[in-house]
């Protein structure tokens, strides 16, 4: 069994068709790519799993449970955390303070929080100095950084990601992304949507291509970068804009 | 200088009444991001729970608080679920308009009960005050500094010293993402109207026994702590403590210097010069976005 599938999920935002019979899946363990032009249905596609939007067809199933349509504040408890685009950063919050609300999601005592963030600072040594520096005075990558831990705090089963390359220099990109693979060694499943095909598919196991709302095919990192049509269309030349 | 102690007391005293309803503005106008217009109406309603309780009933005063505080809530928690929840989703117009719509509605309920008439409610302590020198520091003038104080410093302390603060604080920046990370929104909202019902009707209570108790008490007030606001930079919740001070302080030096029938004027002269000088406030626009 799939730890998330997707079957012939449509959505719509009022009368824009975004996302029309969408079906994938991510197993346990996997990194899996949602690659794409803008406006190919890549966000909408996050955004109807986290239950910030409700699909008007199809079906979501997390661990076999039926999730489209739940409402985001209960899709977080059962372990998908939602790293949206743009990283949404509690500009008036501390590093600390952003790290601490990300495990919203469970029950967990003051004294363990604290040692669950102290362990952030492990995996993102840059936070460690920042942790009184409120959200908005934080550099892109840092927010990044901030977010990605802030997302781990929930513990999730299944992290997805939102364009964690956008407007980052290429070093922090690199960066960002030395982080994912590591956050999947440590047993998370992560859905990656990424415009840098490139470095997307440099950490992912398989990925999707999507054109306005369709699968367009999928494959192993490799056989996506053999396809010519494909890597012609969607893979080779939006490498350098994205970046 | 001792009628100068002695202003700058009174206006400080009846400052800290447009601070608390002002208090209330800045809470759920940062969960919200609307303006409740009925806001000087929890005062009223606040009020009107001291003249039930203490003046009709006959109760002791300690007993009225108490009660009027529990009606306080439940009329906060009402007030989301019927004015502010079912509008959540709409701009920020209708939710106004709705506002507005319940303020007109609480204050022809009293109306239709107490008529306009106003009540007069006997002083909340039996001292009269404080004899220092010349200086005569009226015993409810001091309870009402002294709650406002108190108030501040523990609204300080939850904000930012616990977690459920936080979370209310992560609501009023970014809802969306505080609900990705399960943050329960809807709670956290009505958590916000129950808290500044009670801070509005915390004013009523205070200042009940110093202004007549009456329907129009509610626009009074509520335009003074709105012009604090303003004063004080919107949204900002010291800016809004020192906007009600000051726009206290400044009609008492006011009436006594200048005019005393024109004494509502001031706070709004001193309200439209920092419209057209200053309209981020004193701590307005700090924060800022940064892409």
């Amino acid at each position: 069994m799939k730890l998330l599938e997707l079957d012939a999920v449509a959505a719509a935002y009022g009368a824009v068709q975004a996302l029309q019979s969408l079906s994938l899946g991510v197993a346990k363990g996997e990194i899996v790519a949602l690659l794409g032009a803008n406006g190919a249905g890549k966000s909408t596609t996050l955004r109807a799993i986290s239950g910030l939007l409700r699909p008007t067809r199809g079906e979501i199933r997390f661990e076999g449970a039926p999730i489209a349509g739940m409402h985001p504040e209960r899709v977080v408890r059962l372990g998908i955390a939602h790293v949206p685009e743009g990283r949404r950063v509690f500009p008036g919050l501390t590093v600390r303070e952003n790290i601490l609300l990300g495990a919203s999601n469970r029950r967990a005592s003051r004294a363990q929080l604290g040692r669950e963030a102290d362990e952030m600072y492990e995996i993102f040594p840059d936070l460690l100095r920042l942790q009184g520096a409120l959200g908005w005075t934080l550099s892109g990558g840092q927010q990044q950084m901030l977010a990605l831990a802030r997302g781990l705090m929930a513990q999730p089963k299944l992290l997805l990601l939102d364009e964690p390359s956008l407007g980052l220099a290429p070093l922090i990109v690199q960066q960002v992304f030395r982080v994912i693979a590591r956050i999947r060694e440590q047993g998370t499943t992560v859905l990656l949507v990424e415009q840098n095909a490139r470095i997307a598919l440099s950490v992912a196991d398989r990925g999707y291509v999507l054109e306005t709302g369709r699968l367009v095919t999928e494959g192993s990192p490799g056989e996506l970068w053999d396809n010519e049509e494909v890597r012609a269309a969607y893979l080779g030349g939006k490498v350098t804009k994205a970046a | 200088m001792t009628v100068l102690l002695q202003l700058l007391f009174q206006g400080v005293g009846i400052g800290a009444v447009y601070a608390l309803v002002a208090l209330g503005f800045v809470l759920i106008y940062r969960a919200t991001n609307v303006v409740n217009f009925a806001q000087g109406q929890f005062a009223v309603v606040g009020a009107y729970g001291m003249v039930v309780t203490t003046a009709d009933l006959g109760l002791p005063y300690w007993l009225g608080i108490l009660i009027t505080l529990a009606v306080m809530a439940l009329f906060g928690a009402l007030f989301n679920l019927g004015v502010y929840y079912p509008l959540r989703n709409r701009s920020f117009l209708p939710v106004v308009i709705s506002t507005i719509g319940a303020s007109i509605f609480i204050t022809n309920i009293i109306l239709g009960v107490y008529g306009p008439e106003p009540s007069m409610l006997a002083p909340m302590l039996d001292a009269p005050g404080i004899s220092l020198g010349n200086l005569f520091l009226d015993a409810q003038y001091l309870t009402i500094i002294a709650v406002t104080l108190a108030l501040v410093a523990l609204q300080y302390l939850f904000f930012e010293h616990t977690l459920l603060g936080k979370r209310m604080q992560a609501v009023s920046q970014d809802k969306e993402m505080a609900s990705l990370l399960g943050i329960k929104v809807g709670w956290m909202i009505m958590l916000t109207f129950i808290y500044s019902a009670m801070l509005g009707g915390i004013a009523g209570i205070l200042v009940a026994p110093i202004l007549f108790v009456s329907v129009g008490l509610g626009g009074q007030i509520a335009l003074k702590a709105f012009a604090a606001t303003i004063i004080g930079g919107f949204g900002d919740v010291p800016g809004a403590i020192v906007g009600g001070i000051a726009i206290g302080v400044i009609e008492t030096f006011g009436a006594y210097y200048i005019s005393v029938p024109y004494k509502d004027a001031f706070a709004f002269i001193v309200l439209f010069a920092f419209l057209l000088l200053r309209p981020s406030g004193l701590f307005g626009e700090k924060v800022s976005q940064k892409a």
